[in-house]
């Protein structure tokens, strides 16, 4: 039997004699006549006489009937369980009543109780249940101006392909896969299920490979914020937590100090002026007031570089956000270890590798600084380095 | 190296954790230190007025609140008492047992309840760990804890495949032991089988370095309780587990100059080298039952357990391969799933030293090793390559072996 | 058995300013670190130097998530032992002791910095260490608690302006002997009342003003002391104690932690009675009024007595804060450390033009947090 909003229409009818209400039946005769088309869907007969009530399925014609109710299967569930408003639905043509339509939607809340859809485990729910429910989910005033098309191909139980198109503030949900898509998520249904209702974390699924996403990533972490979250039908509706988003900051103003200070005046003559241990010979880079292993105070300068030696590099895919203005540099990029000419070997200098030369990038390749264009006295004059080809790498 | 005689032993007496999850959202910050703290009460079978002293630590920065002891004492219990705070990044967790130790042992305090916390989920994390960078100079290029230089450097010395095979056999292995772990916030269910497709698949995040790899950011708070030997002979609830010793290596601010044309020794090998030797521990391997590691990502934990075990060449690979280092194994390797599993920074490392110490007592759970455990290792990581290792033992008796 | 004593063997100040835009507070401890060592002539020999330091910094202050990685190098640090106490640095002092005490170690070195300068403002700071929820967003911070005390303690114990303007004019004067102290300029008591309210009842001279600083002590066993000093300070006792954390909730005139700390300090120290037993105290007043709030706490004057303790002149018979206190300008990450070092420095008679004769046993307090949710207090002896 298919399921909508957790719940089916044949089970709507079967909890009717559980739901009525004799003592508010007494004065009532009438049969009422359903019909719910689609998947899921009949048609059924509910006679109400001075307090009794007899249910019954109908093949064929409905007919005896004072009242018919016309709709589709899944607007009679949605509208049963006050997921659809009944007024909509009529307004649209999507349930349609052959008598009084107001004397039904008094008349009902009078004598059964409400439908409750029955409690499910978060484990029964299916993919298919909760694709169900975006549309309603959906929260325009989160969506404003975004435009965006997102597949989602569940394999297995419960699954099925979807495409949901946020676009001029609406949602619609579709069966398929259009093309284009901004982003397209694959996975298998139970995963998508699990993370829908709380117990798997998305994070986790992704990271484990559980969740495949070929598209627009960002894209795909924004779509949760476009609904509200999902709750299993039955259960009870979780308190809205409120949480509060601040951004805190501080200015500050750094000292650099004669030591610091003298690095910074030098990179601002686009110069690398290391300072020497005393004892041990170290070029620390950048210079500090003391020598760490030896523990005495450093005095000497000395020009390093301003080529170097590469010993080892990272390239980076995934960059970290600036933590106030949550920017996020082009990926990938490559940092670069490299030991300048005339530093002591441990001493290592760490900066960017322009983007061009990272597929030549090794171990061991010469490197030169590229300085900002204006020099100021800060990490800012020192762009990266580059590849120093025409020395030829080692 | 001179062995130092503690003024008196200490034992931990209780152990209380929070859940560890991406979603607290439904305590704030001293409701979630109020859960691990309320835990190892009930754990130890104490109310808080038996405690005379908190120690407290997480990073400021990570949630932004300042002096942040000072809201949390709703949660710790600290009104009335002596308190402390004391924080050391990654490292905090492990040094805050140090300081809890130092303190029962100095005389000044019978029982000592200590806290580390932390709700990444508060503030912006990476950004957290970018900011510990100089801010004048280093700030603008670190990615967090994120480097790929190990695996590099691993794949250079072992080779492509086995080195990739290593660090995800690693990575699989501790989460077969997250998934037998309740409180473990990443469970996958990954299985061996899934190697090859993870090794090609998970999404890189820096070189080798991959998603997969990678520990996780979550909320949680760990407690422990720990007592005098004089206390423990009045009785305890639990089998008390005892602190034997440990050691804290720091090192300078720059990070760069680990990575020219040599090394330096490794603050883990130092560690692991002072601490083994004063305690007249030749064979590390064979002394312990069970070693629960900071691992911060496959490729370091890999890396490490030759540091920290004082071993040559691939003899960590080997014992990898061999199972060496599974829950049924020769030295198991954070039966709890570790750092990869579950993450709160200012606890995490005192989850190493509260998982250890359950292993001793017995009381892991679903996670706990089938033989016996008397010698646990445990460790802490943090800064620019912090080391903190500490020794905790089933039964009181190492003194004899070890003094001058 | 480990030492049954524990000794400041040297102590060294970096002067406080109100802006050391020259200098990175590494270069400020590397200071400090060379002046112990030209005193004591330790080292951080793996045998028998240091090999244990207690730091004490802020990440907020540093704008560093790790605020000691920062001065790894300075601390001597490099490959030993460090921790961070992340409270003000009298803890630093009292964890120190303990860890002496437990056998772990038997010389620590401890060294505390903050440059207040480096933040756009110290009140933003400080608004951090409310609730994000309530307390940050009615605008809560260190001064506007520190009013609502100084208008409730005021009224309490009879404390006037003059007496206020009385306590900041003292101050400066001692300030000026104590080539450490930041604001050194004499002021009369004209120009305290005068000054621009900050807060009332708070004036800009009844508060302390922007400072930068460093302090560093060596601290070891009865056994090694004496290979660093023939003037031992010994640590008498120590114990800090917390209140809630809500204005609300507490007395903010009943010094509850204080009194807390101060007895249990006391009770170590083997002090039956304060007044009769203590010659010198330095205590943590930010503010002005705290000076007798606080020494109310310590025992030295009855509950909202403060006032007429000043009158008859008990500042002086407790020699209160010869180095200037507080009010003449300390970092508030550090200045219980601070009090420390004066406290040390006048018992082992090298206090300068603000010694005082025949000392045996010196107060040193701090608080932190809102109207002095956490107090702590150290109880040094000659």
């Amino acid at each position: 039997m298919t399921e909508y909003f957790g719940t089916t229409v044949a089970d709507i009818f079967a909890t009717m004699p559980k739901r009525f209400k004799p003592e508010e039946a007494k004065e009532v005769d009438i049969a009422i006549g359903y019909e719910a088309t689609g998947e899921g869907g009949g048609k059924w007969k509910a006679t109400i006489k001075h307090g009794t009530l007899k249910v019954e399925t109908v093949e064929g014609e409905l007919t005896g009937c004072k009242t018919t109710i016309h709709t589709d299967a899944e607007t009679f569930v949605g509208v049963t369980l006050g997921k659809i408003s009944a007024l909509d639905a009529l307004s649209s043509q999507k349930l349609r009543v052959a008598g009084d339509p107001k004397f039904l939607m008094l008349l009902l809340p009078k004598i059964f109780t409400p439908y409750a859809a029955p409690a499910k485990k978060p484990d029964a729910v299916t993919a298919r249940d909760i694709i169900a429910t975006l549309a309603e989910r959906f929260r325009p005033e989160k969506a404003e101006g975004v435009a965006m098309t997102i597949g989602y191909d569940l394999a297995g139980e419960g699954g099925g392909k979807w495409t949901i198109v946020i676009r001029d503030g609406k949602c619609a949900v579709r069966e398929g896969l259009a093309d284009p898509l901004t982003v397209k998520m694959t996975m298998e249904a139970k995963t998508y299920a699990g993370m829908m209702v709380g117990t798997i974390e998305a994070v986790t699924a992704f990271t484990s490979g559980q969740v495949k996403i070929e598209g627009d990533m960002a894209a795909a972490a924004a779509t949760a914020k476009y609904f509200r979250k999902y709750v299993v039908p039955g259960a009870t509706e979780a308190e809205e937590l409120i949480s509060l988003r601040v951004t805190n900051s501080i200015e500050q103003r750094f000292a650099t100090g004669p030591v610091m200070g003298r690095w910074f005046a030098g990179i601002r003559e686009k110069k690398f002026l290391a300072n020497r241990c005393p004892k041990c010979g170290r070029t620390q880079i950048p210079p500090r007031e003391i020598c760490a292993w030896c523990r005495v105070r450093v005095h000497e300068f000395v020009e390093v570089g301003p080529k170097g030696v590469v010993t080892h590099f990272d390239i980076v895919y995934f960059a970290s956000p600036d933590p106030l203005t949550g920017a996020v540099r082009d990926t990938p990029y490559a940092t670069v270890y490299v030991v300048l000419d005339g530093a002591t070997e441990r001493e290592a200098i760490t900066v960017d590798l322009k983007k061009e030369d990272i597929p030549r990038l090794k171990e061991g390749a010469r490197v030169r600084p590229v300085w900002a264009a204006v020099t100021t006295g800060s990490y800012r004059d020192l762009i990266g380095v580059e590849l120093d080809e025409e020395e030829g790498s080692l | 190296m001179k062995m130092h005689a503690k003024n008196r032993n200490v034992a931990i007496i209780g152990i209380g954790q929070t859940s560890l999850s991406s979603h607290k959202e439904d305590q704030n910050q001293a409701e979630m230190v109020h859960e691990a703290v309320r835990n190892a009460l009930a754990d130890a079978g104490l109310k808080i007025g038996d405690i005379d002293c908190i120690v407290h630590g997480n990073m400021e920065l990570f949630e932004m609140q300042f002096a942040p002891d000072l809201w949390h004492s709703l949660g710790t219990g600290a009104y009335g008492k002596d308190e402390y705070r004391i924080t050391t990044g990654g490292t905090t967790g492990a040094t805050l047992v140090c300081a809890a130790d130092n303190l029962v042992a100095s005389g000044l305090y019978n029982t000592v309840l200590a806290i580390g916390m932390e709700k990444l989920q508060e503030g912006n994390t990476t950004g957290g760990i970018t900011n510990m960078a100089d801010p004048l100079w280093f700030r603008n290029l670190q990615t967090g804890a994120l480097t790929g230089t190990t695996a590099q450097e691993m794949i250079d010395e072992f080779g492509e495949e086995r080195a990739k095979r290593a660090a995800m056999r690693y990575r699989i292995m501790m989460d077969k032991h997250a998934m037998l772990n309740q409180r473990a916030h990443r469970r996958f269910g990954l299985e061996y089988s899934q190697m090859e497709d993870l090794m090609a698949n998970s999404p890189p995040l820096v070189g080798e370095l991959r998603l997969i790899h990678m520990c996780s950011q979550s909320d949680g708070a760990c407690a422990m309780i720990f007592t005098s030997e004089e206390k423990v002979k009045q009785g305890t609830k639990n089998p008390p587990v005892w602190i034997r010793d440990h050691i804290q290596v720091h090192r300078e601010e720059t990070i760069p100059n680990l990575f020219g044309f040599n090394k330096p020794e490794v603050t883990h090998h130092l560690a692991a080298r002072k601490l083994f030797a004063r305690n007249g521990i030749q064979d590390p391997v064979a002394y312990f039952d069970v070693f629960e590691m900071y691992d911060p990502s496959a490729w370091w934990a890999v890396d490490w357990l030759r540091e920290f075990f004082l071993l040559k060449g691939d003899e960590h690979l080997r014992m990898l391969e061999a199972g060496d280092f599974d829950l049924d194994g020769r030295i198991p390797i954070n039966p709890s799933g570790g750092v990869i599993a579950s993450n709160p920074i200012g606890a995490t490392a005192m989850l190493r030293l509260a998982e250890a110490a359950l292993q001793i007592r017995g009381d892991a759970g679903g996670h706990q090793i089938k033989k016996e455990v008397r010698h646990a290792l445990a460790s802490g990581f943090g800064g620019t390559f912090w080391s903190v290792l500490m020794i905790l033992e089933k039964e009181l008796n190492w003194q004899e072996v070890n003094h001058d | 058995m480990a030492t049954k004593r524990v000794a400041i063997c040297a102590v060294a100040q970096h002067k406080n300013d109100s802006d050391l835009w020259h200098k990175r507070f590494q270069g400020m401890l590397l200071d400090v670190l060379e002046e112990l060592q030209a005193q004591t002539g330790f080292t951080f020999d793996e045998e028998t130097g240091v090999n244990t330091i207690v730091s004490c910094s802020d990440d907020f202050f540093d704008a560093r998530t790790i605020s000691n990685n920062g001065v790894t190098d300075v601390l001597g640090a490099q490959y030993r032992g460090e921790e961070k106490m992340a409270q003000e640095g009298l803890n630093a002092v009292g964890y120190a002791q303990a860890v002496i005490l437990s056998g772990y170690a038997d010389m620590v070195l401890v060294m505390g910095h903050c440059k207040e300068s480096q933040s756009e403002s110290r009140r933003m700071i400080a608004n951090m260490g409310f609730d994000p929820f309530y307390g940050r967003a009615v605008g809560l911070d260190n001064l506007n608690a520190a009013a609502l005390q100084a208008r409730a303690y005021m009224k309490k114990a009879g404390l006037t302006e003059e007496h206020l303007a009385g306590i900041v004019v003292r101050a400066r004067q001692f300030a000026a002997r104590n080539p450490y102290a930041n604001a050194r300029e004499i002021v009369e008591a004209g120009k305290v009342v005068a000054s621009p309210q900050l807060c009332d009842p708070i004036r800009q001279l009844h508060a302390y003003p922007v400072s930068d600083g460093a302090v560093g002590m060596l601290l070891a066993s009865e056994e090694r002391a004496a290979e660093f000093t023939d003037k031992p300070v010994w640590i008498a006792g120590f114990a800090n104690c917390m209140d809630s954390y809500f204005l609300g909730d507490r007395d903010l005139t009943a010094n509850f932690a204080l009194k807390q700390a101060a007895g249990r300090a006391y009770r170590k120290a083997g002090i039956a009675d304060p007044r009769k037993e203590i010659d010198l105290v330095e205590v943590m007043d930010a503010y002005a009024y705290q000076q007798p709030l606080w020494l109310e706490g310590l025992g030295l004057c009855g509950d909202g007595e403060g006032a007429r303790f000043l009158d008859q002149g008990g500042q002086e018979k407790y020699s209160v804060n010869l180095s200037g206190g507080m009010l003449a300008g300390n970092p508030v990450i550090i200045a219980g450390l601070y009090r420390a070092a004066e406290a040390a420095l006048q018992l082992k008679g090298e206090a300068g033009e603000r010694q005082v004769p025949d000392l045996h046993r010196a107060v040193a307090h701090s608080t932190t947090g809102a109207a002095g949710q956490f107090h702590s207090v150290l109880i040094l002896e000659r």
